[in-house]
C-alpha cells in the first residue's frame, strides 16, 4: 500500500505545517482533519496566501488561481486530496 | 445631497426594487436596506441613543454591517467601524476613547464585545445581530432587551436626521505613538470624498462592485458609500481567502468594478486568472491603493483583464483619498499615483512651509472638503496634521508623506516621515506592536521594523531581548501578539537576541535592524 504510506506521510507533514504556521495561535484548539480552517478562524484571508505559497514550493505544484477554493485548501482533508491529485 | 443618509433615501426612492447588496446567500434591494436602516434607527432611539452619539460596529463584511452603518447614521449618530480581528484590550481602549454608547456585533464576536465592555462604562447596549438579520430579528445581550432589525416600527422623527456638518464616523488608524487615533469625519467630508471618487471612476447605477476588503478599512467602507451614492450594487465578501471564489463571483455576478490592494492583485494574477478573463466582458475597472503595484503585477493584471481600466491611487484615512492616476497615463508614468482627486488641491512643501517646484522632495499637503475635522479628543496630534490654511477658517492636511511631482504635475510617493509600516495594505505602528511585546512577562527590550515582502508589501519583524532567566520562545511571543493585536499587526517573524544594536546616543538602532531584517529575508528566499 504505497499510496497509504505516501498519504500518511503527506497528511502528517501537512498537519505539522498547519500546526507550526497557524495553530500555535490557538493552543486550545483540537483541529480535526475535516474542520474548515476559515470557519474556525485558524487561517485568515491572508493566511491562505501563505498556505498556497507553501504548497507550491514544498510540493512543486503550480497552483492555478481558480483552484484556490474551499474545496482544495479549506481543510487538512482537502489539502491532502489536492496535493495527492496534483503532485 | 449633503448627508450619507440622504444618499440612501434617494437611492431607495429612485429605484426601490434595485439590488443594493449581495452578501453570501442574501440579496437586498434599496427599499429593504432603507427600511432596515429605519428599523435600526428607531431601535437605537428607543434605547436612548441620541444624535451625535457614537455607535461601534464590530462585524465582518455582510448585510448586517451595511444596515448597522446606515441605521446608525439615520439615528443621527456616528458609526465607528472596527476590524473584527481586534482584541479585547484594544477594543476596550477604542470604546472608551470614543465614548461609544452602543456596539453592534454578531454571535461570534459578542463575547469579545462583552469582555471589552466591562472596561468601557459608556457602552450601554450591545446588539447581537444574527445571520438572517431583517428576516428573523436579532437577540441582544442581557443589558438591552431589544430586537433588531425586526418588524414594522415607527420611523424616527425627522428632527433626528443628521445634517451635513454632523459627525458621521470616527475611523481609527494606527498612530506613530502606538496608540490608535480616531479620524473624525462629517457627512460633508464623506459625501464629498465619495462623490469625487465616483466622478473619476465614472461610476453609474448599473455598476456592480465586488468588495473583499473589510468595511472597517476606509477603502472597503467607501465601496459601500459610493455604491449607495450612485444607486449601484455592492457584492460584499467576507474576505479574500479563496481567489478561486473571487474569480467565480466576478463572472457569476457580472462584476464591473474590483477594488484591491497589491497582495490581492498579486494572488489573483497568479497563473490562471487570465483563463477566465474572456468570460468577464462586464469588468471595466480595477482600483489599487494602500501600496504601489509592482511593474510585473501591473503587466499581469493588464494581460489577465485587458478589458478593465486600472487605477493607481493614493490616500490616507485623514482625507480618504488624495490622488488618482488616469489609466491612460499608466504606460507613461507607471510609478506615479497621479493627480489630485476632483475638487481638491495638493502641493509639496519644505520644512519652512515653502511650496517646492517640480522634482524636489517635500511633504505632501492636501486641501479640500474631504480633509478630516481632526483626531478625536487629541488636539496635539490634530495640530500636527491640520495646519492653518488659505483662509482663517480653513485647515489643510499635512500628510506626513514625502512626495515629488513631475513637470506635468503628476505625483510620486517617495517615503514616509514617520516609522509607520504598511503590511497587507494596512498601517502598522511599530510602537503599538512593541508595547504589546513589552507586556509579555520576560521581555526586556523589543524593536519592531518592516522588511520588504513580495506579498505583504512589508512584513512586520520583531527583535526581542529577554530578561535574564526568562524562558520565552519566539512562538510563545507570536501567540502573545496574536492575542493582543489585529491579525495584520502580528509579526511575521520574531527573533530573540542577546542585545539590540544601538546608535551612538544609546537608542535602538532601527535602521541597522531594518537592514538586518532585509538581509535575513534575502537569505531565506534563496
Amino acid at each position: 500500500m504505497g499510496d497509504t504510506e505516501v498519504g500518511t506521510g503527506l497528511r502528517a507533514e501537512l498537519r505539522a505545517y498547519i500546526a507550526e504556521a497557524f495553530l500555535y495561535l490557538h493552543p486550545d484548539l483540537e483541529l480535526a482533519d475535516d474542520d474548515e480552517f476559515l470557519a474556525l478562524g485558524v487561517i485568515d484571508s491572508m493566511g491562505f496566501v501563505e498556505l498556497v505559497e507553501e504548497v507550491q514550493t514544498r510540493y512543486g505544484i503550480a497552483v492555478d488561481a481558480l483552484e484556490i477554493t474551499e474545496e482544495n485548501f479549506g481543510s487538512i482533508d482537502a489539502l491532502v486530496a489536492f496535493v495527492e491529485r496534483r503532485r | 445631497m449633503t448627508t450619507l443618509d440622504e444618499d440612501l433615501r434617494r437611492a431607495a426612492a429612485a429605484d426601490p426594487g434595485k439590488e443594493a447588496l449581495v452578501a453570501g446567500e442574501r440579496r437586498m434591494t434599496y427599499a429593504e436596506l432603507d427600511a432596515a436602516a429605519s428599523d435600526l434607527a428607531a431601535r437605537l432611539h428607543a434605547l436612548g441613543v441620541e444624535r451625535g452619539d457614537r455607535v461601534a460596529i464590530l462585524l465582518p463584511n455582510g448585510a448586517e454591517a451595511a444596515i448597522a452603518i446606515y441605521g446608525t447614521l439615520r439615528a443621527g449618530a456616528a458609526f465607528v467601524p472596527l476590524n473584527p480581528t481586534i482584541k479585547a484590550d484594544k477594543l476596550a481602549y477604542v470604546l472608551r476613547d470614543c465614548e461609544a454608547t452602543a456596539v453592534v456585533t454578531d454571535d461570534t464576536l459578542a463575547p469579545l464585545a462583552q469582555e471589552a465592555r466591562e472596561q468601557a462604562p459608556s457602552v450601554r447596549h450591545t446588539f447581537r445581530a444574527e445571520e438572517a438579520a431583517g428576516a428573523r430579528g436579532t437577540r441582544s445581550c442581557p443589558a438591552a432587551s431589544v430586537s433588531w432589525p425586526g418588524g414594522a416600527r415607527s420611523r424616527p422623527a425627522p428632527t433626528t436626521a443628521p445634517i451635513s456638518v454632523d459627525l458621521a464616523a470616527i475611523v481609527y488608524t494606527s498612530g506613530s505613538t502606538g496608540r490608535p487615533k480616531g479620524v473624525t469625519l462629517t457627512h460633508a467630508n464623506m459625501v464629498f470624498a465619495a462623490g469625487s471618487i465616483v466622478e473619476y471612476l465614472g461610476m453609474r447605477a448599473h455598476d456592480r462592485v465586488l468588495c473583499v476588503i473589510p468595511l472597517s478599512f476606509d477603502y472597503g467602507l467607501y465601496q459601500l458609500l459610493m455604491c449607495v451614492r450612485t444607486g449601484a450594487t455592492l457584492i460584499l465578501e467576507r474576505g479574500f481567502a479563496f481567489p478561486g471564489r473571487v474569480l467565480e463571483l466576478l463572472a457569476r455576478e457580472e462584476i464591473t468594478g474590483l477594488p484591491g490592494v497589491p497582495t490581492i492583485f498579486q494572488v489573483l494574477t497568479a497563473a490562471g486568472a487570465g483563463a477566465v478573463a474572456h468570460d468577464l466582458p462586464e469588468l471595466r475597472f480595477l482600483t489599487n491603493t494602500a501600496a504601489a503595484l509592482a511593474p510585473a503585477t501591473i503587466d499581469a493584471l493588464r494581460a489577465a483583464f485587458p478589458q478593465a481600466r486600472l487605477y493607481s491611487m493614493y490616500g490616507l484615512t485623514e482625507c480618504k483619498r488624495v490622488s488618482w492616476l488616469p489609466p491612460d497615463q499608466l504606460d507613461a508614468r507607471p510609478d506615479s499615483v497621479g493627480i489630485p482627486i476632483p475638487g481638491t488641491e495638493v502641493w509639496i512643501e519644505d520644512d519652512e512651509r515653502r511650496r517646492l517646484p517640480p522634482g524636489e522632495v517635500g511633504e505632501l499637503m492636501v486641501r479640500g472638503a474631504h480633509v478630516m475635522q481632526g483626531y478625536w479628543k487629541d488636539p496635539a496630534a490634530t495640530a500636527e496634521r491640520l495646519r492653518p490654511g488659505r483662509w482663517p477658517w480653513e485647515r489643510v492636511l499635512a500628510t506626513g508623506d514625502l512626495f515629488r511631482r513631475d513637470n506635468e504635475g503628476f505625483l510620486y510617493f517617495v517615503g514616509r516621515r514617520d516609522d509607520i509600516l504598511k503590511s497587507r495594505g494596512e498601517k502598522v505602528a511599530p510602537r503599538e506592536v512593541e508595547a504589546v511585546l513589552h507586556q509579555a512577562e520576560g521581555v526586556h527590550m523589543a524593536a519592531v521594523v518592516g522588511t520588504p515582502d513580495r506579498l505583504l508589501g512589508q512584513a512586520v519583524v520583531a527583535y526581542v531581548v529577554l530578561h535574564e532567566g526568562a524562558e520565552l520562545t519566539s512562538a510563545q511571543l507570536r501567540r502573545h501578539c496574536a492575542n493582543h493585536l489585529e491579525d495584520y499587526m502580528v509579526p511575521a517573524r520574531i527573533e530573540l537576541r542577546d542585545e539590540l544594536p544601538t546608535t551612538p546616543n544609546g537608542k535602538v538602532d532601527r535602521s541597522r535592524l531594518t537592514e538586518e531584517a532585509a538581509q535575513a529575508t534575502a537569505v531565506t528566499r534563496n
